[in-house]
């Protein structure tokens, strides 16, 4: 079984990234199932997306995971990543992108947002992290738009254990036509490129 | 596709000719699926809209079925009560083409008023009902919905819930349909109701509903009603009862082996065990696991991961039986009877209600089982919000536990072989993160309206024309608008259900008189049911004022046409109704109107329909944000600026934040639209629109 769970706020793509993910899981004939779940927002709130897929044959029944079995949290955003942190494995691997989005609230006593302070939380509590330059990359791409793309594919390029072998870019590469627009298969092929360039680079 | 995609196909796929409901979260995806493909040409022959209401939409598929259509209905839970009516009489008259409602439950609830049950609901209708664990056996049991309904002339609710309604997986669909044509309406007595009639009809009801129990019970229904046999030894996730005979397997080296208790024999139960049989070998389970609904769906994961862990510590458990109910009303009492021979101790999984757990207690006192049952009439389960996998994981493993002791083992022994130490719990992994430590540096992302949105100046307007007066009573309604009550806006004192915010208000212009009762109601709501409290308030003569929000659409539930849009899902579209005729018709005297997003004149609009002595009302219009293009964002003069924070302290608008260093607002261009309300608010004149101008909003 792999679980993946992408942790971010509404508008951000998440579906998208699930969406590949099922895909992907589906040429491969193992049974998924996907859903979202929500915080307390409608809109602008947290929402979060699970991929279930059944890798080693064995049926999916729920389609929201257990806490504490997770393989790999994709955190959109620093806080979002905290938030969903009792659903990784204590072993699982968390992909954070380093900028965060300011909460839609007009609350003036609320504290400042600190990213950066967030990510360095997660490190002292041992979560296995690895943290992306995600403004640097969609800066390249030339949208914040392919946040979801850069991603999803910096995950499976990283190939944490959980998905070694199973799961890779090239399964992603190949869900790309499924999943967008024909005008849009190249322009995510790139991101896909970009972020595992990037990868290698931090893995070198 | 998600679950509610793939009940539109089934539904279509069924034959389905007329489709309506009213849109409601989580169930409004199934129509809008249908109106897709009735768009695209391949539905053909449905014919599917929003009515104006649940009540509208199930009496305009009465007479349909009666006409021979095949009819679906759908809602959300809340929705039901409105459609109460009908639904209790029609199924007195009976139907002839399938009717099926489709009704969304909300555990949690995660944006409802309430967490009723629909399958309580079935039984006070003496309607039967059905319970998808999972998509793929919601789509199958669509379909079969229609066949029961039509077999037993019986309306027939279907019942999923959020995340059977909003999971996703994949299915295979047929790429066109044509809807099942009708054979037209037959005159008969029975169609009309009356005391004699419904004497009848109840002693109809009365005769098919165990017939259909028994039919649940059947051939028919065995893939939604299942009995699985589970163990830690066997092998494979939780198999079949037929296939697991005789696979015992040696339990791993070193484990510690609690299924065969000593003295098992000095049960009670097994002198009472139904067909008097003798004490069962010691593979024959004593408990098991009743669930319905998505936690039938949770107890089968949990226990897939609780015999990956136990078999990792060389634990060994007791069997279990699953028993999983897809028919909750009628009950199939015999299958349920037969599946808990030699069974004494029972869980109940189950969201909402303790629907099963009632009929499993009124089985086993029925037929005198010597049957302990655990849910949430004993406190054991959650008595209300929504089940997951760890909490079915935990209940299952404190079941095992509690059901151990009762059979005469030490709680010490128990727990030495669970490998626990403190409580039960035993085999879920506590996580090594300390979530609450990071709790202080997450931000909170609270439900608030959006950046723009149009209501935001009613309610401010409205707020500043009580202002003085101490003694004004707000009363909010369904919908986005209900997000009026969050700071600092403040300016929702009550809501209850659809539409009630017109005749709440009539409650306290009685009850305390010379308080000033004004009431907040969309577009959609003041069709939905709004309407006939206008006409209370103008008949009894209420003084109160409505302020009807006109965002020309159903935004909360996702942008849906109603009545005064004249959209129409069927393609053409139809003359708008508009809510200031039917004000005037209804004889409101006093009707003022504003754009919400121009103070002055809001403040202005407010003022005259509130001082106004007698039943009044102010018409705020602007379109939703959602269906619109963004103007240039609000433009911040640093210079002009006195640093007053009015703007952002007075409206809450997201776009608008307090930038502490400067000691100036700070414009977010990305989630500004321009609206311009608070380029009226700041007195400094330090805030401006581009695209506003003196005639006219932005919009």
């Amino acid at each position: 079984m792999i679980n993946i769970s992408i942790a971010g706020i509404g508008g951000q793509g998440n579906v998208l990234s699930a969406k590949i993910l099922a895909q992907a899981a589906l040429a491969k004939g193992w049974q998924v199932r996907s859903a979202e779940t929500t915080g307390m927002a409608q809109r602008g709130g947290d929402v979060t997306s699970h991929v279930r897929m059944g890798s080693d044959g064995e049926p999916v029944h729920s389609p929201i995971p257990a806490k504490g079995t997770v393989d790999v949290i994709i955190a959109m955003e620093p806080g979002e990543g905290a938030r969903s942190l009792p659903l990784l494995k204590p072993d699982g691997l968390m992909v954070i992108a380093r900028t965060g989005m300011p909460p839609a609230t007009a609350d003036m006593k609320a504290k400042p947002y600190d990213p950066a302070t967030v990510i360095d939380a997660l490190q002292r509590q041992g979560v296995n992290l690895l943290a992306v330059d995600d403004h640097q990359l969609c800066a390249q791409l030339g949208s914040r738009k392919a946040l979801n793309i850069v991603m999803l594919a910096a995950t499976l390029a990283a190939a944490p254990a959980a998905l070694a072998g199973k799961l890779t870019l090239d399964d992603m590469r190949a869900a790309i036509p499924q999943c967008v627009k024909p005008a849009f298969v190249d322009m995510n092929l790139a991101a896909i490129d970009l972020a595992e360039q990037y990868v290698r680079h931090l893995q070198a | 596709m998600k679950g509610n995609e793939a009940f539109a196909h089934a539904a279509l796929e069924a034959g389905v000719g007329v489709v309506a409901g009213y849109p409601g979260t989580p169930s409004s995806e199934v129509i809008e699926t249908i109106a897709k493909l009735h768009a695209q040409g391949v539905a053909q022959g449905v014919h599917v809209e929003w009515s104006t209401n649940e009540k509208a939409a199930l009496e305009l598929l009465a007479g349909a079925s009666y006409a021979g259509a095949r009819c679906l209905y759908t809602c959300k839970q809340v929705g039901l009560n409105v459609a109460s009516d009908p639904l209790m009489s029609l199924n007195y008259v009976g139907v002839k083409g399938g009717v099926v409602l489709l009704v969304a439950d909300d555990p949690g609830p995660i944006s409802s008023q309430t967490e009723q049950d629909t399958r309580r609901f079935a039984s006070f209708a003496k309607v039967p009902v059905l319970d998808p664990a999972t998509p793929e056996e919601g789509f199958a049991m669509l379909k079969q919905a229609f066949e029961l309904s039509e077999k037993f002339r019986t309306p027939v609710l279907f019942r999923p819930t959020t995340r059977i309604c909003h999971a996703s997986t994949f299915f295979d669909v047929e790429p066109a349909t044509q809807a099942r044509s009708a054979e037209g309406f037959v005159k008969d007595p029975k169609w009309v109701i009356f005391p004699k009639r419904s004497y009848k009809g109840h002693g109809e009801i009365n005769a098919r509903l165990p017939r259909i129990a028994h039919e649940f019970g059947g051939e028919g229904y065995a893939a939604f009603n299942q009995v699985e046999e589970w163990s830690v030894e066997q092998g494979g996730d939780v198999v079949r009862a037929e296939a697991s005979e005789g696979a015992e397997a040696a339990a791993p080296a070193g484990s510690v082996a609690l299924s065969a208790p000593a003295n098992v024999s000095a049960q009670p139960g097994e002198a009472s065990a139904p067909n008097g049989s003798a004490a069962p070998s010691a593979s024959a389970p004593h408990m098991a696991i009743v669930a319905g609904g998505i936690s039938a769906s949770y107890a089968r994961e949990a226990l897939a991961l609780l015999k990956q862990r136990a078999r990792a510590k060389g634990v060994n458990l007791p069997a279990c039986r699953v028993i999983t109910v897809g028919t909750p009303y009628p009950f199939p009492a015999d299958l349920v009877r037969g599946a808990l021979d030699g069974i004494h101790e029972v869980l109940v999984l189950e969201e909402l209600d303790h629907v099963l757990e009632d009929e499993v207690l009124k089985l086993a006192g029925a037929a005198h089982l010597d049957l302990l049952v655990h849910g949430k009439l004993d406190g054991f389960t959650r008595d209300r919000g929504e089940n997951d996998v760890a909490d079915c994981l935990e209940r299952i493993c404190s079941f095992f536990v509690e059901a151990l002791v009762q059979q005469g083992f030490s709680a010490g022994d128990v727990m030495a072989a669970l490998n626990v130490t403190a409580s039960v719990g035993s085999l879920v992994e506590q996580s090594p993160f300390d979530q609450e430590a990071l709790e202080p540096l997450i931000p909170v992302r609270p439900p608030i309206l959006c950046a723009g949105c149009p209501h935001r100046g009613a309610f401010y307007a409205v707020k500043k024309a009580v202002g003085k007066r101490r003694n004004a009573r707000l009363c909010g309604d369904i919908g986005c608008y209900t997000l009026g009550n969050a700071m600092p806006l403040d300016a929702v004192d009550t809501c209850l259900c659809m539409g009630a915010g017109i005749t709440v208000a009539q409650g306290f212009a009685v009850a305390e008189p010379g308080v000033k009762a004004v009431s907040f109601v969309g577009d959609s709501t003041f069709f939905a049911s709004g309407m006939t409290g206008v006409a209370n308030a103008v008949y009894n003569q209420h003084d109160i004022t409505i302020a009807v929000l006109d965002n020309a659409t159903t935004a909360m539930t996702g942008s849906q046409p109603h009545p005064g849009t004249g959209v129409t899902l069927m393609g053409p579209k139809t003359k708008p109704i508009s809510i200031e005729a039917v004000l005037r018709a209804l004889g409101v005297e006093c009707i003022t109107f504003a754009d919400p997003l121009r103070l002055e004149e809001s403040v202005a609009a407010a003022k005259e329909a509130i001082d106004f002595d007698g039943p009044s009302a102010i018409i705020f219009r602007s379109p939703c944000t959602k269906l619109i293009k963004p103007a240039a964002p609000a433009v911040h003069d640093a210079e002009a600026c006195t640093g007053c924070k009015v703007c952002v302290a007075a409206l809450g608008c997201p776009a608008l934040s307090w930038d502490a260093q400067v000691g100036h607002p700070k414009v977010d261009t990305s989630l500004c639209v321009g609206c311009g309300l608070c380029v009226d608010l700041c007195k400094d004149g330090a805030l401006s629109c581009p695209s506003r101008t003196e005639e006219g909003g932005a919009r």
